[in-house]
């Protein structure tokens, strides 16, 4: 979710299979810069297999180019890694969030199964309950939130979507990302 | 360079790598989930002085507006132009390799490209995939031949047409073309019977919607004239209220702040000489 | 006539026959309002007689081998309350959706018998797919002042034959100038889920109470199963509640303890399972009738059950 000069990534934390909830403890946004976050829901296996493969091709990229990436680089990388996968996908809907690393532009974007970019300037949504999430949303958001605010705003979008859905949930953690700063909130959430 | 440590990364092309896993996920009933599809009006028509292309902004994924504000003209050359329908991912992803691949041709021939080029490497691209690469497009472009729309479908089959829809919203934007078009348009007609078919498709297919983007690719110009949005047509209700959450209303765990610090520094780089 | 003929319906489908001067009001109160006059009167599942969708080899599995076939499409109940003859509707949903009707399935409920009487403790969600429909159920039907049904499986399957369970306690009650025995009731309910054997039903239910004999305890299913018993635990939480159950279950349980006990395995159930969740209810029957113990969010009793005895994990 962007914001006034900052941007906002959450994610639930349950690792279930199927209506089994395993574990409570999963992170779903990886750190690929200092600013620069990407959200990975989807099948568990894909997630970690999609940030491994990320992760190796922004180090290689930052070798080769002496230069960070940037959020554009990103989406770009994303799709390709996707797309490449055109015909046997990873079960994955990636979401980037993240600031400029020299500007400090907010920008979000999020990508469908095979890596079709979609670069709204308010918010995206992807998972399990993508619909609940829209829903939410649209309804709470507002343009150019002081950080504080926006904290609230994305933290009760994804609190009460995972309400609705039965296998999202089980806490949750929201990363603000400012210019100097970024925040790490674990937030409680129902647990049932 | 290819070590056990630092793999290459894997030339182009696809990768099937996981089509057989995918394959038993879901006979065990673990579906992927939906691309996102673009559920299109999208046109292209000629003129006196060049072409027109239009196309609305909707993206969906089944029943969910994915996108109300998507880009589906896409630049092929300066003066071509390109709308797609379809699987968002694969228009975007073959006019992008289209786009480079006209350039490179572009720079190695050292004059500007045909349209009728696009349209062969688009329809050459389509073809070796049998359909499976589900782009539907409209080609639209001015060279020294003249200004040309190419109908160009999935399965690599094309035609060359003085005015073409494509989409799911093909038969409202063509019944409003079928009414309007007449021979040798004026540009400020040629646009306005753009804007009522992908009006006429937002209005009446589900799959369409949000605002009309056009593309003006006049023959005596070097530059498209990108007009985007051109106008608004499913607006969305304005919200009176304010949902604003009171600081303090989610319950926060635990806090962790990383400070970011900033480097300065000017690293100077010097281009190696071979 | 006319117009129905030459639109090319059917005049066989009643429906349409308002039309002909045949049918009369009653006739079309019978067709399309007969359950409530009779709510043994349920109607065949569809495909079961249509005459295309069998030859189309659309199998419909009865697991008896019963003649379903009666002349108007109806299986006649053996109780006694046959259906009043009624012509065939036809199929009321459309014939390529095969009787996939989705329900709510997701529960945990459980039951247990001890020294006190029976604890009854239920979750509150309702699910439809992964779309949480509700959190707040009642999943224990009060059937009358002396016995409790719980509900898994199918929502309207249980609402339904349990307050028709209801009907025929009362009816009984009056008949018999005594209240029907837990095994009664729940020998009438396994009945009718026999009878309706192989159709779809779906419920999992435990008949609870207390009579002349004491606490009873039965677990009741779809398929026309029966068991007494002292501990059950139904649906697709119960694995989980099962596991902190039998963890601390004994016969000499005080009161307050049973009462906690079911509290804390609905509750740890619902953490686990993601179909079970909201209100945790306990009843607990006693000599005389049940009592609602407590109904509190189980978002409550995090802290109380987990936090401190499983700190959260900082990685």
């Amino acid at each position: 979710m962007k914001g006034k000069n900052c941007v906002a990534i959450a994610a639930d934390r349950r690792f279930g299979v199927q209506l089994q909830t395993i574990g409570t403890d999963m992170d779903k946004i990886f750190e690929i810069g200092p600013k620069l976050f990407v959200g990975i829901p989807g099948l568990a296996t894909d997630t970690q297999t999609v940030h491994e493969r990320l992760r190796f091709r922004t180090n290689v990229y930052e070798l080769r180019e002496n230069r960070p990436v940037t959020p554009q680089v990103l989406s770009a990388m994303v799709t390709n890694l996707l797309y490449e996968h055109r015909f046997g996908p990873y079960f994955v809907e990636p979401v980037i969030a993240g600031l400029d690393p020299k500007t400090n532009e907010p920008f979000v974007c999020g990508f469908d199964v095979i890596g079709c970019p979609c670069e709204p300037e308010d918010f995206i949504v992807s998972g399990t309950c993508e619909e609940q999430l829209l829903g939410m949303c649209e309804s709470l958001y507002e343009p150019n939130l002081e950080p504080d605010q926006l904290f609230e705003t994305i933290s009760q979008a994804l609190v009460n979507a995972c309400d609705r859905d039965a296998i999202s949930g089980w806490g949750a953690k929201v990363y603000i990302i400012e210019s100097d700063k970024v925040t790490i909130r674990k937030v409680r959430t129902r647990m049932d | 360079m290819a070590t056990g440590l630092a793999p290459e990364i894997p030339s182009g092309g696809f990768s099937f790598g996981n089509f057989q896993r995918n394959l038993s996920l879901e006979v065990q009933g673990l579906h992927p989930p939906k691309a996102i599809k673009t559920g299109t009006t999208i046109c292209g028509l000629t003129f006196n002085n060049g072409v027109v292309l239009g196309a609305d902004t909707r993206a969906t994924a089944g029943n969910v507006v994915a996108d109300k504000n998507c880009s589906k003209i896409h630049r092929l050359a300066p003066k071509i132009f390109c709308c797609g329908a379809g699987t968002a991912a694969d228009t975007e992803m073959t006019t992008r390799n289209i786009e480079s691949q006209l350039e490179l041709l572009r720079l190695n021939m050292g004059r500007e490209v045909p349209v009728v080029v696009a349209n062969r490497l688009l329809k050459q691209m389509l073809f070796r995939y049998q359909g499976y690469v589900s782009a539907a497009l409209v080609l639209g472009g001015v060279d020294k031949f003249g200004s040309h729309i190419y109908c160009i479908y999935p399965h690599g089959s094309t035609d060359k047409l003085p005015y073409a829809t494509m989409g799911s919203g093909s038969l409202a934007a063509m019944a409003v073309f079928e009414r309007g078009w007449k021979l040798d348009m004026d540009e400020a007609y040629a646009v306005q019977l753009v804007r009522d078919a992908i009006a006429a498709g937002i209005t009446n297919d589900l799959g369409s919607g949000s605002n009309v983007d056009i593309n003006i690719i006049r023959r005596d110009e070097p530059k498209t004239k990108i007009i985007r949005p051109y106008e608004e047509i499913g607006l969305r209700g304005k919200r009176h209220g304010k949902y604003t959450y009171q600081k303090g209303t989610t319950k926060v765990l635990e806090t962790e702040v990383i400070p970011i610090v900033v480097e300065e520094e000017e690293v100077v780089q010097r281009m190696d000489e071979d | 006539m006319a117009l129905d003929s030459l639109c090319g319906f059917s005049t066989s489908q009643p429906a349409f026959k308002g039309f002909s001067s045949m049918c009369t009001l009653q006739n079309d109160l019978d067709v399309f309002t007969g359950n409530f006059k009779n709510n043994l009167q349920l109607m065949n599942p569809p495909a079961a007689h249509i005459p295309e969708l069998e030859a189309m080899k659309v199998d419909y599995k009865d697991p008896l081998h019963r003649e379903r076939k009666t002349p108007y499409g109806f299986y006649k109940t053996p109780l006694g309350y046959g259906p009043v003859e009624v012509p065939d509707v036809g199929a009321v949903t459309a014939p390529d959706s095969g009787l996939k009707i989705k329900m709510a399935h997701g529960t945990t409920t459980l039951g247990f018998k001890f020294k006190g009487g029976v604890i009854i403790a239920v979750d509150s969600r309702a699910t439809g797919g992964m779309f949480i429909g509700s959190q707040e159920v009642k999943k224990v039907i009060e059937i009358n002042d002396c016995l409790l049904g719980t509900m898994a499986g199918g929502a309207a399957d249980c609402t339904y034959w349990e307050r028709f369970l209801s009907k025929q306690c009362r009816l009984y009650e009056l008949r018999n100038r005594e209240k029907i025995s837990v095994a009664a009731a729940s020998k009438l309910l396994a009945n009718i889920c026999f009878h309706y054997k192989g159709y779809g039903l779906s419920m999992g239910t435990m008949i609870a109470g207390w009579d002349k004999r004491g606490p009873g305890l039965y677990y009741v299913d779809d398929d026309g199963r029966r068991a007494p018993g002292n501990l059950f635990s139904v649906g697709s939480g119960s694995t989980y509640a099962l596991g902190v159950l039998d963890g601390s279950y004994k016969w000499d349980l005080t009161d307050e303890e049973a009462q906690e006990l079911g509290r804390r395995a609905i509750f740890h159930a619902t953490h686990r399972d993601a179909a079970s969740g909201g209100v945790v209810r306990v009843y607990h029957v006693k000599e005389g009738g049940w009592e609602k113990i407590s109904e509190v969010d189980n978002d409550k009793y995090w802290e109380k059950y987990s936090g401190d005895k499983m700190p959260i994990v900082i990685n």
